[in-house]
């Protein structure tokens, strides 16, 4: 090897001028507890506290966090002082406590206060794993309880960062009883209509998880954080099963329905600010509460002349309307409106608005909410047992009004429409859907549901968990939530699975949306055992958005003066956006009682 | 002067540095990765450590590897030679904290021309000429249009996030100014997300002269001329010669002053190369500050006598400039070509395998920088350059001349090359006749 044959430099005696040495200093360098690389401190510091090389999260320290998270100079720290507590006499318990708190610098392994996010104000409690693994013990649970009651009196939402390896043994069943304790003290701030948001970070299990934890109006949670109840080795232990990888992870929990989102330290606070936002009292009174001036019936009456004067600027026939009197139209009225619908119709038959309505290029759920609705924030999960990707559902602002959007949500692509499993909802989705609603109820926030879909799915997979009983609740528990429902039917409106999403104050569609008992395949091999007559039962079914407004099951037709696309969203954005403003205008002044018969009476007359 | 220099890179440019360091009587630490145990800048260094996996992620860029090897070797100073770290302000302020001599700029200076907004704010500051555009971000078509009015067509709009091409467009008339802008700002904000433009003056095939600089800790700043770049093949260069034919003496000096301002308003120490684009007009525009040694050192070395290498270890040891402006006299022509391991065939796929056969010309005004050897495998996860093939003549006719015969004498066997690409180029009648610029190899060789 050449390698042998070259000469060496001659060595000089080394002489060092500036009497320094090369070293590395201590502390410039630390190993990465995920990856184990070497990392650069300062990049750590900088960067969230993630490691740069494998975008592992180490543990933040409480007052790092609070740092990160609240305004500088804002936070203002309560309970700092509480008597140590040792019930069960422990020995050797209050050595230990004394010494983690000299090191730590931390009284507990909670501190809790309140202070600013991006100016909004909130109670807020960060749990140290350096405390005894931050295990509740009742100190723990007390700095809770008291922060949450101090919120319920304040009228402040409350955000815990919650990170627990469960109960603290030194404490026996004392420990065991924080957990109601505290729960209990968030249902009364949660019955006060105030807000509570979770941060689940590594680790967060056991008895913290079984219940302030999971509590949270919304729950976050940072990238691969253990999220369970019983920890992967008592799990492994007791039931003698291998777990897979991922278990039990944050992103384990989101596929499983009982996280929100999950959301990347450097987003944090921003999230959490515009969470906090969208909550915040002085906007949902200004655009909901205010407005519920004492309201009868003759809002209603209102309501329904506005309905009737935009049919007639659109130039379209409103002889059904009915008059305030009644709603029995005899044959011949029937009659005499198909007559009309079809001279003015004539252009388009039914069954190529099913066409349209089907087109692959036709906007999604999600492409409507993207125009219409700024800093939306999707939320996940049924917190039963999955989350839909036929649904999806979030909070946003439409015009500076906080409001909750739920789409049926196809796919674009045939990658996009696995995850979204072609539109058809399964019961999680319309479990997400009502949880959602609920929280809308609780913030006074109007709900906005865009309609899309082939129909529920029909797998085996959700009968198992009830697709019938999922769709029954929604349209039980939806017919007397008190705040305004609207929904539009944006492509195809596939029977119950439609309806779950759909009893509403008013029901729009697009002009090229269908809506229907069953798509006109079904009905025809149902009928006619011929599926391939679809095109002459889609005529008959009186399924397009003139046939239903002329049978009063909707109440406004939103033109396209092409079909949908991507292209001319925007158009339909316009059209939109009006109505809806005036929709939000008329129906947030009604009260409750009103609004409920309002609905009640929709239907009642149907 | 250093006792020891550990050099943080590999391939040619490393046995360069190390060559250098025998002649200066200092000792040499080479770092590898396990890819390049059997590296030839392994086995000429004095001593060798390895610093990681082939990934260069894991070995020539990982700061801690090549520190931890710095300590333990005891070696007072890193040279970064090209790549890698070598423009790496952390890095260079890691070295710093660890009393290690990193032999190039400050961290400052590296992040200041590192930033491209900075660099030109700088250099308008110092009344280098750049070239004309937006000072600010854009983001609606009419602001854009209204400073591609002023500057005057054509315009060139460019996404502030982009890269190979996306969110760029040439615009030639007004009345095209508002659809292209639109489809660049779609195409940025679809592939980067970001809709941030920026309008600046299209220079219609320009030339790419760049000024070697060298600046010591004295504040003496000099130039050695320039070298031309113009024959590139997507942003790489191909062929390198000193001095341009482009430049009369008076243009020469003229550019040399500005780049002489433009180092010192950058507040520059260490060897750097200051870009620019010569248009046909012979207007000049800084196009960027390149704060380390450039691959094509070499032709200016040979035209003007000074070993850059060396110089960069004097002024890093804190010494003065060796030379002074009026010592630097340009002789001669050099040219440069660089030869790669790929394959022109393949649309230029890199192609590393075994080299079986290897047999270099010489004899006078010949310079080769390699680090291959016969039974050579060059490994896949570097560069594909792996030599350089310099002449040196009276003038560029005669240059030209040895470069054929010289590109006729080199064999590489066992690889693909694009050694019969360069020899093509070489005897196109355009570059005989020295009219280039930027696009003669897409202009002239693209099928």
């Amino acid at each position: 090897m050449i390698r042998d044959f070259f000469k060496k430099t001659p060595i000089q005696q080394r002489k060092n001028e500036s009497g320094k040495e090369p070293e590395i200093p201590t502390g410039l360098w630390r190993k990465c507890n995920k990856c184990g690389a070497a990392i650069y401190t300062e990049d750590v510091i900088e960067g969230h506290y993630i490691c740069p090389k494998c975008n592992g999260y180490f543990r933040m320290h409480a007052y790092r966090r609070i740092e990160q998270i609240i305004d500088e100079g804002t936070f203002n720290e309560w309970d700092k002082d509480l008597a140590f507590y040792n019930p069960l006499h422990f020995s050797g318990y209050e050595k230990k406590v004394r010494e983690l708190q000299e090191k730590t610098n931390l009284d507990e392994a909670i501190i809790t206060g309140k202070g600013l996010i991006c100016g909004s104000e909130t109670v807020i409690g960060v749990m140290d794993a350096r405390f005894l693994m931050a295990s509740m013990g009742h100190n723990v649970g007390e700095k809770i309880a008291r922060a949450v009651e101090r919120a319920t009196k304040e009228k402040l939402p409350v955000i815990l960062f919650t990170c627990s390896g469960g109960a603290r043994m030194q404490e026996g069943i004392v420990s065991l009883m924080q957990m109601a304790k505290t729960s209990a003290a968030l249902k009364k701030h949660s019955e006060a209509g105030l807000l509570y948001i979770t941060v689940l970070t590594d680790p967060t299990t056991g008895g913290v998880t079984a219940s302030f934890a999971m509590l949270g109006d919304i729950i976050l949670a940072e990238p691969n954080a253990l999220i369970g109840f019983a920890g992967p080795r008592v799990i492994e232990q007791t039931m003698k099963q291998k777990l897979p990888a991922g278990f039990q992870r944050s992103e384990f929990l989101l596929d499983h329905g009982f996280v929100d989102s999950i959301v990347k330290r450097e987003e944090m606070k921003d999230t959490l600010s515009k969470i906090l936002k969208l909550h915040k009292k002085e906007c949902v009174k200004e655009c909901v509460c205010n407005k519920i001036e004492i309201v009868n019936l003759e809002n209603i009456k209102q309501i329904e002349q506005l309905n009737v004067e935009q049919s007639k600027l659109e130039g379209q026939s409103v002889e059904h309307e009915n008059d305030g009197e009644s709603n029995d139209c005899n044959d011949e009225q029937n009659k005499e409106q198909l007559k009309v619908e079809k001279q003015e119709e004539s252009f388009v038959d039914a069954w190529s608005r099913v066409l349209v309505s089907r087109m692959d290029k036709r906007p999604t759920g999600l492409d409507y909410i993207n125009v219409l609705f700024d800093d939306f924030i999707e939320l996940h999960g049924d917190r039963c047992y999955g989350d839909d990707g036929a649904i999806v559902g979030g909070i946003g602002w439409f015009h500076n009004i906080p409001v909750t959007v739920i789409a049926q949500q196809k796919g674009k692509n045939v990658k996009d429409n696995i995850k979204r499993n072609f539109g058809m909802p399964s019961p999680e989705g319309y479990r997400k859907a009502l949880r959602l609603m609920k929280e809308a109820e609780k913030f006074h926030r109007p709900i906005i549901c865009l309609v899309d879909t082939p129909g529920a799915f029909c797998g085996m997979e959700a009968e198992e968990r009830g697709q019938g009983e999922a769709i029954a609740k929604n349209l039980y528990e939806m017919s007397n939530i008190t705040v305004p429902i609207l929904s539009i039917v944006i492509g195809e409106g596939g029977s119950g699975g439609a309806l779950a999403m759909a009893v509403a104050d008013e029901v729009w569609m697009l002009e090229n949306a269908i809506y229907s008992i069953l798509s006109p395949e079904g009905f025809a091999s149902i009928l006619w055992k011929d599926a391939k007559r679809a095109s002459e039962a889609a005529e008959i079914m009186k399924i397009t958005s003139y046939d239903l407004q002329k049978l009063g099951m909707i109440e406004q037709i939103i033109p396209e003066k092409e079909p949908a696309t991507m292209e001319n969203i925007e158009n339909i954005k316009k059209e939109l956006e009006e109505r809806l403003l005036q929709f939000l205008e008329v129906y947030t002044k009604i009260s409750k009682e009103a609004l409920i018969e309002h609905r009640y009476n929709r239907f009642r007359n149907m | 002067m250093f006792h020891k220099v550990l050099i943080a890179n590999r391939g040619e440019i490393a046995v360069r540095i190390i060559r250098a360091c025998r002649e200066m009587g200092i000792a040499t630490v080479a770092v590898y990765s396990e890819a390049d145990k059997d590296a030839l800048h392994a086995m000429l260094a004095d001593e060798a450590i390895c610093i990681g996996p082939a990934k260069s992620s894991q070995s020539y860029l990982n700061m801690e590897s090549i520190l931890s090897a710095t300590v333990a070797m005891k070696a007072d100073a890193i040279h970064p030679g090209f790549g890698f770290l070598s423009e790496n302000s952390k890095f260079v302020t890691l070295c710093e904290k660890c009393n290690i001599t990193f032999i190039g700029p400050s961290a400052d200076v590296i992040n200041k021309m590192g930033n491209k907004a900075e660099a030109r704010n700088t250099m308008i500051q110092a009344g280098v000429p750049v070239v004309p555009g937006s000072e600010e971000p854009i983001y609606t078509f009419e602001e854009g249009e209204k400073i591609a009015d002023a500057i005057g067509y054509p315009v060139i709009v460019k996404a502030a996030s982009g890269g190979g091409g996306k969110g760029m467009r040439i615009v030639h008339k007004k009345e095209e100014f508002h659809s292209n802008f639109l489809t660049a700002q779609r195409e940025s904000v679809l592939a980067f997300g970001d809709d941030t433009m920026y309008v600046e003056k299209y220079i219609e095939h320009p030339r790419h002269i760049e000024f070697q600089i060298l600046a010591d800790n004295y504040g003496n700043v000099i130039h050695l001329g320039e070298r031309d770049c113009s024959i590139q093949r997507r942003h790489q260069k191909l062929i390198e010669e000193a001095p341009s034919v482009a430049l009369s003496d008076e243009l020469r000096q003229k550019m040399g002053e500005a780049a002489i301002k433009a180092a010192k308003a950058a507040g520059y120490t260490n060897a750097g190369t200051i870009e620019f684009l010569l248009d046909k007009y012979n207007n000049f525009y800084f196009i960027e500050m390149n704060t380390r040694v450039q691959v094509e050192h070499g032709v200016t070395e040979i035209v003007t006598g000074i070993d850059i290498i060396k110089e960069q270890i004097r002024i890093a040891a804190g010494l003065p400039l060796s030379v002074t402006q009026e010592d630097v006299c340009i002789k001669g022509h050099a040219i440069e070509c660089r030869i790669n391991a790929e394959n022109p065939e393949k649309n230029f796929a890199p192609c590393p395998g075994k080299i079986n056969n290897i047999h270099f010309p010489g004899g006078n005004g010949i310079r080769i920088d390699s680090a291959i050897y016969n039974g050579y495998h060059i490994p896949p996860h570097y560069d594909s350059m792996i030599l350089k093939l310099i002449v040196f003549d009276k003038n560029r006719e005669l240059a030209i001349q040895k470069m054929n015969s010289a590109l006729g004498e080199l064999v590489i066997e066992g690889i693909e090359t694009n050694l019969e690409f360069q020899y093509e180029v070489l005897n196109h009648e355009k570059f005989k006749k020295g009219e280039t610029n930027t696009h003669f190899i897409q202009t002239y060789f693209s099928k």
